[in-house]
């Protein structure tokens, strides 16, 4: 028996309908161990644990954390016992509900999976209509197909700590989703001066007029805190697909939506008629820097 | 009388150049024409516009916000796309009727003599008003299901290059009826090049 | 009597009903509860869809998932009448991020699995090192972000090329990624120089070994794994690749094979519902993964412990060891072979033209990946994806089992779970 100054918060990870992306991406953590040394791991779905999965089941144990990843499916059992019953369990004995990542969050991919039926836990897509609407003030959405590992390390540090994680209208800590993806790519300069990528496989180029990039209109902090600590996305020219919104997966992702070649979605809190303007006048001029090879090398014979 | 202000002294030179641009031609009047018109002497005039050139880019942005506040006045209203199509093309014919010297100069200065505006007033820089109007147009109508999603200039081209061939058939005299007579058959016609196939 | 046993700490969740009689397995079945219809969820959407969809399929073999549907979409072009040549420089690096996440995988499972098993099945209580598996894997993550901008879920190969135009210095950093690897693998795994190990041609070489990797292959021959655990000494290598060559071997001779002839029929679970089918080649199962890999690509050290121990749970397990080191090497040269200058990526017309059937199979890390696409005027009519578990795992009935259930037969109940994990299980791809 701890005594209660040397007692850590205790953690049981649960999985609803899942892909298991969440909990790899948070095996990428550096410095793994320092975040577990902290935390009691009462069950992961693959880190030691010190009780075993049917223990959990059994809905008889308490923790302080209750981390769910996946969506919520009403009508999934985990051996034998359904999953909403345990989710209910722990919703109501924890102190903190972390829904981590998309699907968990808003419903995700696998909401599509039974599309009348799963849910995120507190939203359905954008709606607050989730299965812990009960329990609402103790749930954090961490949305992202998957999470970056230091967003959930920097919510459990926080918690740890007895500090508030503070949270916007979709739950989601604002230390974490007020800039957007678009905020630090390398990128911006083309974005600036409406540059397009004339494809994909470039260095050059901005990928949100053609290739549907949605880092404009998605609130992540991908391009700040880069992932696997190296890149991101569109560093990598590859479109931001908007996966931390609650209308993750769109359709159509690697080409931009538009009318009459305007873009349909323009950036988060800028209007459309502002936004034709500036980018009509900076698409008038011709800046050879940006238009051309930001590096030739040499063809190897 | 009323002291007559800075800003309207330079409304009355904008107007007064109009005028003289697109009956005379651009190169042909000079600045003491201009001058003389507003009733003002050569050296005040260069306080108010550095140069012939100068002042040849204030009138087109004169236009391009003067049409783009117009046709801004119409994207503004909640009415189907068709209706706005009439609206835009009554508008233009209206003022090419009422204030043919603007659609003169748009197309027989700005247009033809692209040499004067080359620094500073090339691409968008100076019809960006009303370019930025009409690419709210075309993707409003595009979100309402209305108009058929196609490449910009090809639509942009089809709507302003008919109209502006319109007001030139007008101004050289050619059309039998007086613009007003086009205005349904026009808009028709443009809403069935446009619309949602 | 049947007796149920739920499998956890795998990739998702399955349980095995074993049929025990005089305190060994008789038979069991296996059953893979969670359904995600990923098939379904991609129909009538845009083909390039896919290649933000399948990664999703699962959180830990994603990338060949991607893979698997880029190269259906490539082949569908061709198809159609459109082939797409690729540059060496784009073949090259999506080999390179697709080894660096077989290697991530190895780790996990060498570290977070199987170690900790066999030191449960030996009542070790030797102190359990999980987290090097997720420090070695972090490090290969890397080394794929340098390329695909993140892992898990990158969407970086698309049909033409890759997104990213990598520098030298992205070079610079993917080799010393590598590197570390190699000196982490030395200094932890083997406690030997990864040369000197890949030079390994019989067991009586790992005498000398104090490592990790002693530890397991001594505490395996301990419990006997050696004699244990025997599927059909048949293997399958489907997908064509610079580190595996396609071929299908019974026992050490080997066949050409094409993978028209892979299909797939219901499973027998009589005891819950299942969403696996099981996977065959013409109309037989076979083992996939790395032993099937090192059996095709004469591996020396592997074929010395097939001939002696043949395809027991011991020589399973060594082969994903050897694996690694075989592909920690692989990965250097083929670093080595990229020349920047080449292009990332070359336009083919727009999928929208594309009316086609397309076929993509990879080497996942538990064996072939098999996607078929139906593409009409660029959307997606069907899609049906084949996963390695399906060949490994699957479950059919006793008089022609799977080879995981073969393998766990005549074992008492903890042997067979531990052989059933060798197989290294991956249940959210079989549930796709």
């Amino acid at each position: 028996m701890h005594s209660k100054q040397d007692k850590k918060p205790s953690i049981i990870w649960f999985q609803g309908l899942t892909c298991n992306g969440n909990t790899h991406s948070f095996l990428n953590l550096e410095n793994l161990k320092n975040l577990l040394d902290k935390f009691e791991i009462l069950s992961h779905p693959s880190l030691p644990s010190t009780q075993n999965f049917n223990t959990v089941l059994s809905c008889t144990l308490e923790c302080d954390i209750f981390i769910f990843e996946g969506a919520y499916d009403p009508l999934m059992k985990r051996n034998d016992t359904l999953v909403s019953k345990i989710v209910e369990y722990y919703a109501k004995s924890t102190k903190h509900i972390i829904a981590l990542g998309s699907c968990a969050s808003f419903g995700g991919l696998f909401k599509a999976s039974a599309p009348d039926r799963n849910s995120g836990l507190l939203f359905n897509e954008q709606e607050k209509s989730g299965p812990l609407l009960k329990y609402e003030s103790k749930v954090i959405n961490i949305s992202g197909c998957p999470i970056h590992p230091e967003w959930l390390a920097y919510t459990l540090h926080m918690i740890a700590k007895g500090r508030e994680v503070e949270i916007n209208k979709l739950h989601r800590p604002i230390e974490l989703y007020s800039t957007l993806a678009h905020h630090g790519c390398t990128r911006n300069e083309y974005f600036e001066w409406k540059v397009d990528a004339d494809d994909f496989g470039e260095k050059e180029g901005c990928l949100y007029y053609k290739q549907g990039c949605r880092a404009p209109m998605t609130h992540s902090s991908c391009n700040k805190i880069l992932w696997n600590e190296v890149s991101s996305k569109t560093r990598v020219g590859t479109p931001c697909f908007g996966c931390t919104e609650p209308d993750f997966p769109r359709q159509n992702l690697f080409a931009t939506k538009t009318n009459m070649s305007i873009p349909e979605d323009v950036p988060i809190g800028i209007a459309k008629r502002s936004y034709l303007t500036m980018a009509g006048i900076a698409k008038t001029f011709h800046i050879k820097r940006l238009e051309g090879k930001l590096i030739d090398y040499k063809t190897a014979d | 009388m009323a002291r007559i202000t800075k800003q309207e002294r330079r409304v009355s030179i904008i107007l007064a150049a109009l005028k003289l641009f697109s009956e005379k031609g651009f190169y042909i009047t000079t600045i003491p024409d201009i001058a003389k018109k507003v009733g003002m002497s050569v050296g005040n005039f260069y306080n108010y516009f550095t140069s012939k050139d100068a002042l040849a880019k204030e009138l087109i942005m004169y236009i391009s916000e003067y049409l783009g506040k117009s046709i801004r006045e119409i994207n503004d209203k909640d009415i189907p796309t068709e209706e706005k199509i009439y609206e835009i093309v009554s508008m233009y014919f209206n003022m090419a009727d009422e204030r043919p010297e603007m659609i003169e100069y748009f197309l027989r200065v700005y247009l033809s003599n692209r040499e004067v505006f080359e620094d500073g007033c090339e691409g968008m820089l100076c019809v960006s008003a009303f370019v930025t109007e009409m690419m709210m147009f075309f993707d409003n109508g595009v979100e309402r299901g209305e108009l058929h999603n196609q490449d910009f200039f090809s639509a942009f081209g089809l709507f302003m290059g008919y109209l502006g061939g319109m007001v030139f058939l007008f101004g050289e005299k050619i059309l039998p009826e007086p613009l007003e007579w086009y205005k349904e058959s026009i808009s028709q016609n443009i809403y069935n090049a446009l619309k949602t196939r | 009597m049947i007796t149920k046993q739920l499998i956890d700490q795998i990739e998702g969740e399955a349980s095995i009903f074993f049929d025990i009689k005089d305190n060994v397995v008789d038979f069991a079945t296996i059953a893979f509860p969670h359904f995600r219809g990923i098939e379904s969820i991609l129909k009538g959407k845009n083909a390039l869809d896919a290649l933000v969809i399948t990664p999703r399929v699962c959180g830990i073999c994603g990338h060949a998932h991607l893979m698997a549907t880029v190269r259906a979409i490539e082949d569908a072009y061709k198809n159609a009448g459109y082939p797409i040549e690729l540059s060496k420089k784009i073949t090259i690096i999506r080999e390179f991020t697709l080894v660096m996440e077989i290697i991530q995988n190895h780790f996990k499972w060498i570290y977070l699995t199987i170690i900790p098993e066999v030191a449960k099945l030996n009542n070790s209580t030797k102190v359990q090192t999980p987290l090097k598996g997720a420090y070695a894997a972090s490090i290969a993550s890397k080394a794929i972000a340098v390329f695909a901008g993140q892992w898990p879920h990158s969407s970086y190969m698309i049909p033409g090329g890759i997104t990213a135009d990598p520098t030298n210095i992205d070079l610079l950093k993917a080799e010393s990624y590598v590197d570390e690897l190699i000196s982490f693998f030395e200094k932890e795994s083997i406690g030997v120089s990864l040369d000197a190990f890949l030079s390994f041609e019989s067991c009586k070489d790992f005498n000398t070994l104090k490592s990790d990797f002693s530890y397991l292959e001594s505490s395996l021959m301990n419990i006997k794994m050696n004699e244990k655990g025997f599927a059909y000494d048949r293997f399958l290598v489907i997908g064509t690749h610079t580190f595996s060559k396609p071929s299908k071997l019974k026992q050490t001779r080997p066949f050409s094979i094409d993978a028209k002839y892979v299909t797939t029929v219901d499973t027998y679970s009589p005891d819950q519902a299942s969403y696996a089918k099981n996977a065959q080649y013409k109309n037989a199962f076979y083992e996939t993964g790395p032993l099937a890999r090192a059996m095709a690509g004469n591996l020396k050290i592997v074929k010395n412990m097939h001939r002696r121990f043949k395809d027991s749970a011991y020589t399973r397990v060594m082969a994903r060891v050897f694996e690694v080191a075989t592909l920690l090497e692989h990965a250097k040269e083929l670093l080595s072979g990229i020349d920047i200058s080449q292009k990332s990526f070359l336009k083919s017309v727009d999928i929208s033209k594309i009316t086609a059937r397309g076929v993509g199979v990879v080497e996942a890390p538990r064996g072939p990946l098999l996607h078929t696409v139906d593409i009409k005027d660029g959307l997606i009519q069907e899609y049906k994806i084949v996963t390695p578990t399906q060949f490994n795992i699957g479950s059919s009935t006793k008089t022609n089992p799977t080879p995981a259930q073969k393998a766990m037969m005549k074992t008492t109940q903890d042997e067979a779970v531990f052989i059933f994990r060798t197989f290294d299980v991956c249940s959210v791809c079989t549930t796709h």
